[in-house]
């Protein structure tokens, strides 16, 4: 009988707790939001360290010019959009382009708005280091990478040459490109990014021929000097089957996407997001610092903004 | 002539049937004889066969979708799925908040206070000077984030693994429909359970609070049955001769009596969820995982370390402390308690007044510069070059072209039904034929998923991992267990990587082995050399000192004595050690594809990466199957029998 | 004769795949307990057992381990539940009793000490003793103080606030003794109470049981398998055999005239001089003798009449409330020792039993 009673009281107090009815849990917030009454904005962060340049300086405005409280979560590209569609981040600030993600979330749902532009154009391509590239500067073009093969083998990729990827995360048609214009190669994942700046470093160190899946802008640039591979010439849609891809990748605008109701109410951080707008140079200025120079984002960022205030200015309109 | 054939085979196989293995070994064969002729003339091919292939690509991301879609507006998630959404979030954020509120001056003291009432004055300082490391590391929110979570997510899996094992501890039904479960969701990797639960909740605290949950409840229901079932019969029976009711019966004397048990399974589970808390930041948990889960994006070793040394010290700390309540050597008297209840809102209230909540900013140390130096420093020196026994690298390609090439091309040239078969023998010969069954019939679900390759693939690094694991890890086991100097030094190392998130280490690795499955394999030699380690150790230890006594007396040189004596007595525990460390080395495959390890762990990542769950949930159920062949495989037949008390 | 406290008739207990059958089958029930195994898969472990239990007696059971006792005595409050036969507590029938009635039976009529203590490890040992009327639904001080009369009463005063773990095996047994006498129960049923303590403080517990019952006439049935135990503390013992009872009487009788070859084995290297009473030795006095001589009681010992004959350089007179019943001299006595003279009177195998040990039950009563 007692068990009875308390049974029912626990069903009843749940029920008060959670409140009788419905529970939308795509409009839910991250429960370190908003804490001890401080306005707060969750930023996403990607795992390339260009996208942490890109929140950490927003992060350090948001903070100490409008007196945000900031978290930031890192997620991957794809689950980002379902977390910014549910609100529990507010804000992508860089995207390379997910054209089904938009579709479902912009289009369809309208959870999510686009943010406008980053102001810095992205670019993904093959790479090998600029000291091999200047003692065979033939193998710039892809037609001659299979007599490159050997030298670039490693126990890895078997009888075959490397062409190193990186993280899962990222848009890459390699396979494919490899298959389609019969490269003697074989393409090793990396499984991170981390791993892959790594690894590229240390082949740098002892001036190491190497062949890279990479993206500009990034700050390993600065580091390890690259030049690019020419593949055949992007053409408007030659990306359309991953299966027959045979063509390079596009220059993509990036763009920011915020929460709808974020952009809706959120005030002056929603304001300052979507005025954020720096170019190549400030983002690998900030990046270099933070992965180079291992300083932490914020004093990375506190350090572009003492020196960039003309640009920041205009955000905070 | 032919009788006397007759008659010698007639005499030779009675030789072979009186032998178990032989007997069991005659049956496979015969059963093989039949069956693989038939397979081999209907799918003749060296791999898995594709006409005996499931692509679940379609259902799968239809599923997928279907829940992204309908998540806002399908009663299932609006009146269930929500409310459980809605009530952990509401949970962490009270506790969270609470935390705020005391602020870091009360919550350390909260802690140490707590520490010393339960475990004594050396654990409350221990606890103070852990909470304070955690604040002067610039990680006191992200701490408090992570408590937060655990402490709901303890409380969660407490609760459910308690009722669970109630359940188990009483009906003897229900304990045998539970225990295959709880056996093995034991051997599953914590990366296999987040798929299903991104799936449903999304990226977020509510998915990361119930896969550690569902990760971290086990242990509590298998020690609270365990408990309950291993109470001393005679003092129930006299409890019983006394007139109890049922009800009486189970609070006066089988909880009780299961104390020990059930603050072991709070210990256990209080591991496990921080283990998991860490894990699930790929979900988007927050707190230090995810700034470790950062640091690694920038290749910062030193600040992931800043965030991985408060998990170590959480780790140690509520390790310790929860030990020591469960030991019974708790203080009885109600002064202490009563002054611990006071003193611990003081604190929190002056930490108010004097406006000290959040952790002063210069009150930080910036240790990750001398860690990235040290590292830089290591890297440099060691990864190539090195006089006479060459580079790291150079030992990472080596053993990629000469072990892990050769194990791999070796698997996957056999024949898919050799490879089965192999399974079917090694499981029945050191189990019973239901282990056998249950390992190949996990091995025919990798392949009818159509991932026999990859799965192959990352065997073949388990495999080596293994070897490699248990050569180092018995051999510093055994010199662990010879020299109590030795042991003393390997405890707080052990200690360590047991609890150092692995994410910490992976950039090092890369940087010594570089890309590939090499460095993948190191990483989980990291990983699952310390309870080699410690069960090799302890196993010898424990070995009879009455037959080490005789054996010396025999005049029996040390050497002699350690492989005549202590390793063949120690045996079981070595047999754990070996099953333990293939289910720990199969943990970090995953992890493993983030270094470049390929196979069944890049396809978990790239699911979860890419929200591609066809190959995710393909992926990390085929792990699922590899974990639970080789559980199989390699599990002696008496620890069924012997958990059964 | 009153009602037996515990009355038991045709009691099977069968363990094993459909029990039941075996004590109906007449063929299944007489078959030895290898060839029943073997046939069913069954082990019998009480098998057709049938006795009564007097108020106020020490009834014994004895036999070597795996002889059923243990089964026995837990088939009386059904904490091992009987495959058949009847079991009456004062003539109520114990197998029919419901849940509640069952466990009133338990809480107020038979407690029991165990072998093993079967202590409560995380209470004091006020709380252990305590633990029967706290089941019962006594209040805190009430039961707290009854405790502490019987804490006394076993001779562990200063020991309430101690955990058992704190105690020594015999300090635990007074324990488990004290619990069992906290809910003050018709009957006492001791479990081979004290096979796991150390010879010596056996004995002292030995004496505690002997007082108790002296003091208090509290009816008692005693698991045991050490046969000087048993002849100790018995009023009557039953001596039992693979789940059967051999033979069933006083000491003396048991001792005197064993039943079959196997309880003589197990009583042949008894001091009989100590067991058998001179009643055993007696023969009609002739009028001369019925005057003189030491008087000896009907109940001595003959090692007590060899001492007063050897003193007196004549045999001794057997007076019962001043009356002559016989003599004893020294030959007869010798012969009892040197085992020559069994027991006049025949053992009743269930049951029954002489006048003197009724009368002596009698007595004590």
């Amino acid at each position: 009988m007692r068990v009875r009673i308390t049974t029912t009281a626990a069903v009843g107090a749940l029920l008060l707790l959670t409140g009788c009815g419905a529970a939308d849990m795509t409009k839910q917030a991250s429960p370190f939001a908003n804490a001890q009454g401080a306005k707060t904005v969750t930023l996403s962060v990607q795992s390339w360290v260009g996208a942490q340049a890109n929140v950490a300086v927003a992060q350090y405005l948001l903070e100490h010019e409008l007196g945000y409280r900031v978290d930031t979560v890192q997620i991957d590209e794809v689950p980002a959009w379902d977390a910014l569609s549910q609100g529990r981040v507010d804000a992508i600030l860089e995207d390379w382009g997910h054209p089904d993600q938009e579709q479902r979330y912009v289009q369809d749902k309208k959870t999510i708005v686009n943010g406008g532009g980053l102001g810095v154009t992205g670019h993904i391509g093959w790479y090998v280091p600029t000291y091999f590239a200047k003692q065979h500067p033939d193998v710039t073009d892809w037609k001659n990478l299979n007599k490159y093969a050997d030298q670039l083998r490693t126990p890895e990729s078997g009888g075959k040459g490397q062409l190193m990827d990186g993280s899962p995360s990222y848009v890459t048609n390699d396979k494919a490109l490899v298959e389609n214009l019969n490269l003697d190669y074989q393409v090793v994942f990396a499984g991170s990014e981390a791993a892959q700046i790594t690894q590229i470093k240390q082949f740098a160190k002892e001036q190491k021929p190497f062949l890279t899946y990479w993206y500009a802008p990034q700050w390993l640039f600065k580091k390890v000097p690259m030049t690019e591979v020419k593949l055949p010439a992007y053409k408007e849609g030659c990306d359309a089957d991953p299966e027959k891809v045979a063509c390079a990748y596009p220059h993509t605008p990036l763009q920011k996407y915020l929460n709808a109701d974020f952009a809706k109410d959120g005030g002056e951080a929603a304001a300052l997001l979507k005025q954020f707008k720096w170019t190549t140079e400030d983002q690998n200025e900030v990046s270099l610092m933070i992965a180079d120079q291992k300083l932490t984002p914020e004093e990375a960022a506190k350090r572009w903004v003492d020196s960039h205030e003309s640009t920041w200015r205009s955000w905070l309109s | 002539m032919a009788t006397v054939t007759a008659a010698a085979s007639r005499a030779v196989i009675p030789g072979i049937l009186k032998v178990a293995a032989g007997r069991k070994l005659l049956v496979l064969a015969l059963a093989a004889a039949i069956l693989v002729p038939l397979a081999h003339t209907r799918w003749a091919s060296g791999t898995w066969p594709t006409a005996l292939t499931v692509d679940l690509t379609t259902p799968l991301t239809d599923t997928s979708t279907w829940i992204i879609d309908n998540r806002d507006s399908h009663p299932l998630f609006l009146y269930f799925l929500g409310h459980v959404s809605n009530a952990v979030v509401l949970a962490v954020r009270v506790v969270y908040l609470l935390l705020l509120a005391a602020g870091w001056a009360g919550t350390t003291a909260f802690a140490a206070l707590f520490a010393w009432r339960v475990a004594g004055a050396r654990l409350a300082l221990g606890a103070a000077a852990a909470f304070l490391t955690c604040g002067a590391l610039g990680m006191w929110v992200p701490t408090m984030q992570t408590l937060a979570l655990m402490v709901v997510a303890v409380l969660a899996s407490v609760v459910v693994g308690a009722l669970l094992g109630l359940a188990a501890g009483l009906s003897g039904r229900m304990d045998r429909a539970l225990r295959p479960v709880l056996d093995t969701m034991q051997v599953l990797p914590a990366f296999a359970y987040l798929l299903p639960v991104v799936l449903i909740f999304g990226i977020g605290v509510p998915a990361a609070v119930l896969a550690t949950v569902v990760y971290a409840a086990p242990p509590m229901a298998r020690l609270t049955a365990l408990g309950l079932r291993g109470a001393d019969k005679e003092v129930l029976e006299a409890v019983d001769s006394l007139g109890a009711t049922a009800r009486q019966r189970l609070l006066t004397a089988r909880i009780p009596l299961a104390r020990k048990e059930l603050l072991l399974g709070v210990n256990q589970t209080i591991m496990m969820a921080l283990s998991m808390a860490v894990i699930a930041s790929v979900i988007g948990a927050g707190g230090l995982g995810d700034r470790v889960y950062q640091a690694l994006a920038s290749v910062d070793v030193g600040a992931a370390l800043a965030a991985g040394i408060p998990i170590v010290l959480l780790a140690v700390v509520l390790d310790r402390v929860t030990a020591a309540a469960g030991d019974g050597t708790e203080r009885t008297g109600r002064a202490g308690w009563a002054y611990a209840l006071v003193a611990a809102p003081a604190v929190a209230v002056a930490g108010r007044l004097m406006g000290r909540l959040d952790w002063p900013d210069t009150w930080v140390l910036n240790i990750a510069e001398p860690v990235n130096r040290a590292v830089d420093w290591m890297t440099a020196h060691l990864y190539s070059g090195v006089p006479v026994v060459g580079g790291t690298a150079e030992w990472a390609g080596r053993f990629t072209t000469w072990v892990l090439d050769p194990v791999r091309d070796g698997l996957q040239w056999l024949p898919w039904w050799a490879v089965l078969l192999v399974v079917a023998a090694l499981a029945w010969l050191i189990g019973t034929w239901r282990t056998a069954l249950t390992a190949t019939l996990a091995m025919v679900a990798i392949g009818v998923l159509g991932v026999w390759e990859p799965s192959l693939d990352t065997l073949s690094q388990v495999l080596a991992a293994v070897a490699v694991t248990l050569v180092l890890g018995i051999a510093t086991g055994v010199a662990a267990a010879r020299s109590d100097r030795v042991d003393r030094a390997l405890r707080p190392v052990l200690d360590i990587f047991q609890t150092m998130p692995q994410f910490v280490y992976l950039i090092p690795v890369v940087a010594l082995f570089g890309v590939g499955r090499a460095p993948a394999v190191a990483a989980a030699v990291v990983y699952a050399l310390p309870a080699v380690v410690r069960i090799t150790a302890q196993g010898l230890r424990q070995v009879d000192p009455a037959a080490l006594e005789s054996a010396r007396s025999l005049g029996a040189t040390p050497a002699q004595q350690l492989w005549q004596v202590q390793l063949p007595l120690a045996r079981r525990s070595l047999l754990l050690a070996v099953n333990q460390g293939v289910v720990l080395v199969l943990a970090v495959v995953i992890i493993g594809g983030l270094v470049g390890g390929g196979a069944l762990g890049y396809d978990v990542v790239f699911g979860l990466a890419q929200g591609d769950l066809a190959t995710g949930l393909v992926a990390g159920a085929a792990i699922v199957c590899l974990g639970l062949m080789l559980d199989r495989v390699t599990q002696p037949t008496d620890r069924r029998t012997k958990k059964g008390a | 004769m009153s009602t037996p406290v515990f009355s038991v008739e045709g009691l099977w207990k069968v363990f094993g795949p459909k029990a039941d059958r075996i004590p109906t089958d007449p063929e299944l029930s007489a078959l030895p307990p290898a060839d029943l195994r073997a046939r069913t898969g069954c082990t019998a472990a009480v098998r057709d057992v049938s006795f009564g239990v007097r108020k106020g007696e020490v009834f014994v059971v004895m036999g070597l381990s795996g002889s059923g006792k243990s089964t026995l005595v837990r088939c009386l409050t059904r904490l091992i539940e009987p495959t058949s036969g009847t079991i009456a507590i004062d003539g109520e029938d114990v197998r029919a009793m419901d849940k509640s009635r069952l466990r009133e039976l338990r809480r107020h009529r038979a407690a029991m000490v165990f072998q093993h203590f079967g202590l409560l490890p995380h209470r004091t040992v006020l709380d252990n003793v305590a633990y029967g009327l706290e089941i019962q639904g006594v209040g805190k001080s009430e039961r707290r103080e009854r405790a502490a009369e019987v804490v006394a009463k076993v001779g562990l005063e200063g020991m309430e606030q101690r955990r058992p773990s704190q105690l020594s095996g015999g300090q635990r047994q007074r324990v488990g003794l004290a619990r069992a006498l906290a809910v003050d129960p018709e009957v006492l049923l001791f479990d081979e109470p004290f096979s796991a303590l150390d010879p010596l403080i056996r004995r002292d517990m030995q004496e505690e049981v002997v007082r108790l019952h002296r003091e208090e006439g509290r009816t008692m049935v005693f698991i045991t398998h050490d046969l000087s135990e048993a002849l100790k503390l018995g009023d009557r013992i039953a001596l039992m055999r693979d789940g059967e009872v051999v033979q069933l009487g006083t000491p003396e009788q048991i001792v005197g005239s064993p039943a079959d070859d196997y309880v003589r084995e197990f009583v042949r290297d008894v001091p009989r001089e100590q067991v058998m009473t001179v009643r055993t030795a007696m023969r009609p006095a002739s009028a001369e003798e019925a005057g003189n001589g030491p008087a000896v009681a009907p109940t001595a010992t003959v090692s007590e009449a060899i001492e007063a004959v050897a003193r007196a350089g004549a045999p001794a007179r057997v007076m019962d409330s001043g009356r002559c019943l016989g003599v004893v001299d020294a030959n007869a006595l010798l012969d009892v020792v040197a085992g020559a003279t069994g027991l006049a009177v025949d053992t009743d195998r269930l049951g029954g039993a002489i006048p003197t040990a009724a009368g002596t039950s009698e007595e004590l009563v």
